[in-house]
């Protein structure tokens, strides 16, 4: 349902995301994982319509959105969570969250029902009232994936959602995480909590300096030299051969 | 005054009304503040009283018009009194060329302000903040300094006079209470329309694209259409109230109309009464505007500017320690009140 064929993208001198192609289907749950820097979120950025690639295509169901601007990528269906939450500041939670399904839903009502399924789903609901500057680091990212499902989308990007989560409430987003596929949502998750990608994603792709530089299930690429030689240097690499 | 805390004291709630002042509802304080501006509206007989009461309906207008685009959408403007300048003279010079009743003459000048809110909003889409601010300060002083120069069409310095010959026609009345009504119409229409956008989609992707742009964009807004509607409406609406001021006062020079003090008092009036609640640009309005004309007109005798500076206190104290503003500190009043009285009720009953 997202194919990148062959993207890349620039700074200046540095390429961020060199010649990535790879295929999500629909029903996975797709990690991607890689060192610092190596890429994870400008191509996140990329997908989202944030920035557009420098060179490649990326296509979404029957749609070339390559260059199509984020809110573009949204109506597609295609939402996506920030790293660093971006709530409506003076809203309330069930405001933020009711904003998300208005577009699609066109009547306040309707909208707060998407919303209170949404808020039960993330488990914030008795804080429906609160308004979002009450909350902490954790409740935010809670409520970035709320936001996110609110619009109903076919895909979801999740961008490292268990930082700054508490180990229960990490174990309570894996377990909903690993529902979505049975409500008809494909996952492609960032995530640098191991633990939480390593148990929850069918398939792995691993970002080293911009490319890809493995692919597979999640023991099998946790077992790959490159892989552990990205991420510990090549001496590990070798190590871990013997 | 006194209409409000009678308002604050009834409770009554339901859906979308309130018994405090709150986004997104009617709350019986402005409910009972209408009420009241429509009973003195009719019983007054005062000269002097009608004309700061015209004035005070004209401004709230104004201000709930700066606010739906300064408040709800987030963009601050200090050059409103451009739109302002071209509602009024739009209106008065196809009034005085070619004899257009200023009632259809608003509508050119609202299309016209619409069109240049617009524009100014695309070209300024990469500003936030203070920069566009600064731009829209920019633009308004553009609109003065043209306003001025272009003599055969403004008549530049020496301004526009309306011949003072009642007509209901060409919206000139003898009297005061036409103009009350005229006054008190629009203050009551950007009221309920503000009101209305409060509540709706629109007015909800407004709050989404000032709270956080890439945000609003994540879930499906397109945030320049956005901020470009808001704009063009705010400017639309702000145009017709230049218009009204024009039939009132029968004079425009670009000095008084495209003068930034106009700008700048629409975004007091606001932020002082509440931004982005429709109760604050008319609670800020029904307090500052006549404070201010009687200031004025007590203090102009014995020592002139003193109430300037007495005003520029009062808006600086409110804005230190209400800083969600007047409407903001009554919600608050109301609702540690109801907190009061709900705890004296547990006590009660475990007593």
């Amino acid at each position: 349902m997202l194919t990148l064929n062959a993207v890349g993208r620039r700074f200046g001198a540095l390429w961020a995301v060199r010649d990535v192609t790879f295929a999500v289907e629909r029903g996975e749950i797709v990690g991607i994982i890689g060192p610092n820097g190596a890429g994870k979120s400008t191509l996140f950025n990329l997908i989202a319509g944030a920035i557009s690639p420098s060179r490649g295509d990326i296509r979404f169901l029957d749609h070339t959105i390559t260059r199509a601007k984020p809110y573009q990528v949204a109506r597609l269906g295609l939402a996506r969570t920030f790293q660093i939450p971006k709530p409506f500041k003076q809203l309330t939670v069930r405001e933020n969250v009711m904003l998300s399904a208005l577009r699609r839903h066109g009547t306040r009502r309707r909208a707060d029902e998407v919303a209170e399924r949404t808020l039960e789903f993330a488990a914030i609901r008795h804080l429906a009232e609160t308004p979002v500057t009450n909350l902490t680091v954790g409740l935010l990212k809670k409520l970035e994936v709320a936001r996110a499902l609110a619009t109903e989308p076919s895909l979801l990007l999740l961008d490292e959602v268990m930082a700054g989560l508490t180990p229960t409430e990490i174990r309570e987003l894996m377990a909903a995480i690993a529902t979505l596929p049975q409500r008809g949502i494909t996952v492609l998750w960032v995530e640098h909590v191991m633990m939480a990608i390593m148990n929850v994603a069918h398939r792995l792709i691993v970002m080293h300096q911009g490319r890809t530089i493995a692919e597979g299930p999640p023991a099998t690429v946790a077992k790959d030299p490159t892989v552990i030689g990205a991420y510990l240097g090549e001496t590990y690499a070798h190590a871990s051969r013997v | 005054m006194a209409a409000l805390t009678t308002g604050t004291a009834a409770a009554g709630t339901g859906p979308s009304f309130s018994a405090a002042p709150r986004r997104g509802a009617v709350s019986i304080v402005e409910v009972a503040v209408l009420s009241g501006c429509v009973v003195a509206a009719t019983l007054i007989a005062n000269r002097y009283a009608a004309d700061i009461m015209i004035r005070t309906f004209l401004w709230a207008g104004l201000a709930l018009a700066w606010n739906i685009a300064g408040g709800y959408a987030g963009l601050i403007s200090f050059g409103h009194a451009a739109f302002f300048g071209i509602g009024a003279y739009t209106s008065t010079i196809l009034l005085l060329r070619y004899g257009v009743p200023p009632w259809l003459g608003l509508l050119a000048g609202a299309l016209l302000a619409a069109g240049a809110g617009g524009v100014l909003t695309v070209v300024c889409a990469r500003l936030r903040g203070p920069f566009f601010i600064l731009s829209t300060l920019a633009a308004g002083e553009v609109m003065r300094i043209a306003a001025l120069n272009w003599q055969s069409l403004t008549g530049g310095a020496e301004g526009l006079e309306i011949p003072p010959l009642p007509s209901a026609a060409h919206m000139v009345f003898q009297n005061q209470p036409p103009y009350l009504a005229l006054m008190l119409g629009y203050m009551v229409v950007l009221f309920v329309l503000a009101n209305a956008i409060e509540q709706s989609r629109y007015g909800y992707y407004l709050f989404a694209v000032r709270d956080d742009e890439d945000g609003a964009s994540a879930i499906g807004i397109n945030p320049l259409l956005v901020r470009v509607s808001a704009m063009a409406l705010s400017a639309a609406l702000t145009a017709i109230g230049g218009t009204l001021f024009a039939q009132y006062f029968l004079y425009l020079d670009p000095t008084h109309i495209v003068s930034p003090d106009i700008s700048f008092e629409f975004a007091l009036i606001s932020a002082v009464g509440g931004l982005g609640t429709a109760s604050g640009p008319l609670l800020g309005a029904l307090i500052i505007v006549p404070l201010s004309e009687l200031l004025r007109g007590s203090l102009s005798q014995s020592a002139s500017g003193l109430h300037l500076v007495i005003y520029g206190v009062i808006v600086v104290v409110v804005m230190i320690y209400f800083p969600s503003g007047i409407s903001g500190a009554i919600a608050r009043a109301w609702s540690a009140l109801a907190r009061k009285a709900a705890a004296r009720r547990v006590a009660k009953k475990t007593a």
